[in-house]
């Protein structure tokens, strides 16, 4: 048989120029046979043997022997074959062409036998990841008698039954600024075109509640990537923090979803209201509805080992955030950019690690006189919160051991009533946190498994950290003002150790924080905190 | 920054946007403003153009003192009780002055209200409130506020006319009663300027002002022309000379409905509206009903059709199997 000499790198297959070796190796052999079941029914039948009329036994040592032969010879060498066709079976509901786009390109590449089984692996994963199918089964036969070398594909997938599931979890939506405890509903496949409907209702950390429902198509007609929309009712209350709440009615189309990268538009009338009537002087200035159109764009690479205990690896996320995309100047129009830097650096000894981590962000808002217009408050940069800057990949917002929006510029709240002439009056006016323009954090973390066996095995580990990060204004002429030392003397600091208890659900940390340098309004306690997050 | 803690520092009323040549048009902060205009107060004015369902609007705040609308029976009263300014003092104690107060902030303010979301095309109302916000969100909140005021005012399709008629009814007679109150005198009581002077003074600048020209309540506005003089007047001499860089330029739209107190005119609607309505009524039942006839009868068509159309397919079929045999 000729044997082709083209290379291909993708399938892990060893490069193996000279094929008269009839010797298998074994790594190949036991990948191969995995491949094999793998794949239910698998049936190889290369050509038609006559048979004699021989007794059971001796058939039966015929064709183990002529089995074996061909496993060694699928092994060594590069048996050619080419699909002739991708034959789609088992749907009755789901258009043929959903099924098509994820595998058929796959399959007709595939020029070699191993190829073949490969693609077939990999199809038949893609199809599962649909989520629309009970069980995929990928066939290879032989191919029409007339055409020699040739293989027919056999997808035959069973549907899933019942088109309704329910969920309910700890997820974080792209709307949420934090994660949330959430039930959902989903309605998979109503169209056929392998479409995911689902309302949920989502209650956050944050005081926040929403209320979406959502569609996701995998590939809709020509296009390349997935396209999802998504309506969602959002409410989240602040006013604890800087005396709002704020109130969200969006729509979100994820355009553009390609290997790193991610695209999406999101349209939403905010609204900003101060039911308890004690809001700062800033915050009084924002209060009422506006529009954001806005474009968002992530560029993500994860390449740690784990996202709840990096021990190796680094990451790199950037988001940009452009709002104002429609020709109205009455709608919200500013320019949003962080980005994230982590890196785990491995010790050897005791499991331990070395994790660093950077990330900033600044928000400026721009259009006619945008020097003097101060930055959209929702929008802001706010520092603090409970949660570890370790696995949460969302720009600046964590330093342990301050509390949520406990950092960063204040301004006193409206004065209590009766209070004008009361000496004391100070001690009871609160401090709105109203966030900055311009936020930078930065962190090292030691983790390390505890001596003890049985906390080792539950993944319970310890560690130490120090963190620090800073938050200023740089709207409404601020920015003239800041020089690099007032710059330097706003970043606070902490350190401190405690230990972390992974969940299957979320990571708890019970931490004791030592705060090293804090501003005059920050909410920074010295003690033992508990600090929840998800790694997502 | 320190210039910024003086600037906050300074007495400054946040109200609704100016335009029709007012220095802010909403008929609930105008009475406030001119209130501190008679006080002699320095004042900033300064405006929020994105809240226009805000019932805390308008507020006074100085520092880190606020006193909002919707406490304590309103920015006016706040400023009493708070100590900053009172003009009150002297009448508040005669009975006249209070009912005269009750008659003005209850009747004539349902009329402006009123008048401004339902009785005209809100075309005012629009370009007050949500000239500023982009258009879906400016529709809908507009929608919403028309819907509230009839609810408030108890207006529901059945009682339409006759709200409608007691509301100009009632305004008519307190214009009387403050016409005949007024007389030739540049003030309502002891010839000094109150709080009722600034409701009054508020409520009248805005009916001839902001509301269009064919406005029934501004028409009844009219016919006293002592009412109108005291507005004019008191324009001029608190308003206009206080703030004369803070009133923008009149747009060209308006210029043209902003002329002096002897050239006003009226335009009313009056009773042939009424008998329209009724014709119109009649004619949309008519409508209505014409167009259920031609559903039925579309319906009874493609019914009887589809039908027919089976049999004949059936007889086709019948034929093709008699060809094969």
């Amino acid at each position: 048989m000729a044997v082709p000499t083209e290379s291909h790198p993708h399938l892990g297959q060893p490069e193996n120029p000279n094929l008269s070796d009839p010797s298998p190796e074994p790594d190949d052999l036991d990948d191969f046979e995995a491949e094999i079941d793998e794949e239910d029914n698998d049936e190889s039948e290369e050509d038609d043997e006559e048979s004699e009329p021989i007794t059971p036994e001796a058939q039966m040592r015929v064709d183990r022997v002529s089995m074996e032969s061909l496993f060694k010879r699928l092994s060594t060498e590069r048996v050619p074959v080419r699909v002739h066709d991708v034959l789609i079976k088992g749907n009755t509901k789901t258009k043929d062409f959903v099924i098509e786009a994820e595998v058929e390109a796959l399959l007709k590449n595939a020029t070699t036998v191993q190829q073949l089984l490969q693609a077939a692996g990999v199809a038949n994963a893609r199809l599962q990841q649909l989520d629309i199918f009970d069980s995929v089964n990928i066939t290879l036969d032989a191919g029409p008698p007339e055409l020699p070398g040739t293989a027919n594909v056999v997808v035959e997938v069973s549907e899933a039954k019942n088109p309704l599931t329910g969920d309910v979890g700890i997820f974080s939506k792209p709307e949420a600024r934090s994660w949330s405890l959430e039930g959902s509903l989903k309605l998979k496949n109503l169209f056929g075109y392998g479409d995911l409907w689902d309302g949920s209702v989502a209650y956050g950390w944050g005081q926040a509640s929403e209320v979406s429902a959502g569609v996701s198509v995998p590939k809709f007609k020509a296009l390349a990537t997935p396209l999802t929309a998504r309506i969602s009712l959002l409410s989240q209350d602040w006013l604890k923090f800087s005396s709002y709440k704020e109130k969200a009615l969006g729509l979100s189309l994820g355009l553009l979803s390609i290997g790193n990268h991610d695209l999406s538009y999101n349209l939403s009338w905010r609204t900003l209201t101060d039911p308890s009537q004690m809001a700062s002087h800033s915050v009084r200035r924002q209060l009422g509805h506006g529009l954001l159109s806005a474009l968002k764009y992530t560029f993500k690479i994860d390449r740690r080992n784990s996202p709840l205990r990096p021990t190796r690896g680094y990451a790199f996320l950037s988001t940009t955030h452009i709002s104002g995309l429609v020709p109205d100047n009455r709608s919200l129009r500013f320019i949003r950019q962080e980005f994230d830097l982590r890196y785990a650096v491995p010790l050897g000894f005791y499991h331990a690690a070395l994790n660093f981590g950077i990330s900033g962000g600044f928000i400026f808002p721009w259009g006619r006189g945008f020097l003097n217009t101060p930055s959209y408050l929702p929008e802001r940069f706010f520092l603090g919160g409970n949660s570890s800057p370790v696995c949460t990949l969302r720009g600046p917002t964590s330093i342990l051991g301050f509390k949520a929006r406990g950092l960063g510029p204040a301004e006193p709240r409206r004065q209590e009533r009766g209070n004008s002439n009361n000496e004391s009056s100070d001690a009871s006016t609160g401090m709105d946190f109203i966030g900055g323009d311009l936020a930078a954090t930065a962190f090292a973390d030691l983790s390390f498994d505890l001596p003890l066996r049985v906390f080792r095995e539950a993944g319970i580990h310890g560690h130490a950290f120090a963190c620090t990060g800073s938050l200023t204004k740089l709207t409404e002429n601020a920015h003239r003002e800041l020089s690099f030392q007032k710059l330097r003397e706003s970043f606070r600091c902490s350190a401190g150790f405690g230990i972390i208890v992974p969940t299957k659900l979320f990571r708890m940390e019970v931490n004791y924080c030592y705060i090293l340098k804090q501003h005059e309004h920050d909410q920074g306690k010295t003690g033992v905190q508990f600090s929840f997050s998800s790694p997502l | 920054m320190e210039d910024g803690n003086e600037e906050r520092e300074k007495l400054t009323l946040v109200a609704r946007k100016p335009c029709f040549g007012l220095p802010t048009a909403c008929p609930t902060c105008l009475p406030v403003y001119v209130y501190l205009r008679f006080a002699h107060l320095p004042l900033k004015l300064e405006f929020n153009l994105i809240h226009p369902d805000s019932d805390q609007i308008p507020f006074v705040e100085s520092g880190n003192y606020v006193a909002y609308n919707n406490e304590r029976g309103g920015v006016i009263w706040s400023l009493k009780e708070d100590g900053i300014v009172d003009l009150d003092s002297d009448v508040r104690g005669i009975p006249e002055w209070v009912s005269t107060k009750a008659m003005v902030e209850s009747w004539l303010a349902d009329a402006v209200m009123y008048e401004l979301w339902v009785g005209s095309d809100g075309k005012s109302a629009y370009k007050i409130y949500y000239s500023d916000l982009p258009w879906p969100i400016g529709k809908i909140l507009y929608l919403k506020q028309v819907r509230a005021v009839k609810q408030l005012l108890g207006i529901t399709s059945e009682n339409a006319e006759r709200r409608e008629e007691e509301i100009y009814r009632r305004s008519t007679s307190a214009y009387g009663a403050l016409s005949s109150r007024l007389g030739e005198e540049s003030f309502f009581f002891e010839n000094r300027p109150t709080s009722l002077d600034a409701v009054v003074l508020g409520h009248v600048l805005f009916t001839l002002h902001a509301l269009p020209e064919t406005s029934l309540l501004r028409s009844k506005l009219l016919d006293h022309t002592n009412l109108v003089k005291f507005a004019e007047s008191h324009k001029a001499e608190y308003i206009d000379a206080n703030s004369s860089a803070s009133v923008p330029e009149s747009d060209p739209s308006t210029s043209a409905s902003r002329r002096g107190p002897s050239q006003w005119s009226s335009k009313p609607k009056s009773k042939p509206k009424r008998e329209k309505t009724e014709e119109e009524k009649k004619f949309r039942r008519r409508t209505k009903y014409f167009l259920v006839t031609q559903l039925v009868a579309v319906l009874v068509f493609l019914s009887l059709l589809g039908g027919s159309n089976d049999a004949e397919v059936e007889l086709e079929d019948d034929d093709d199997a008699l060809n094969y045999d």
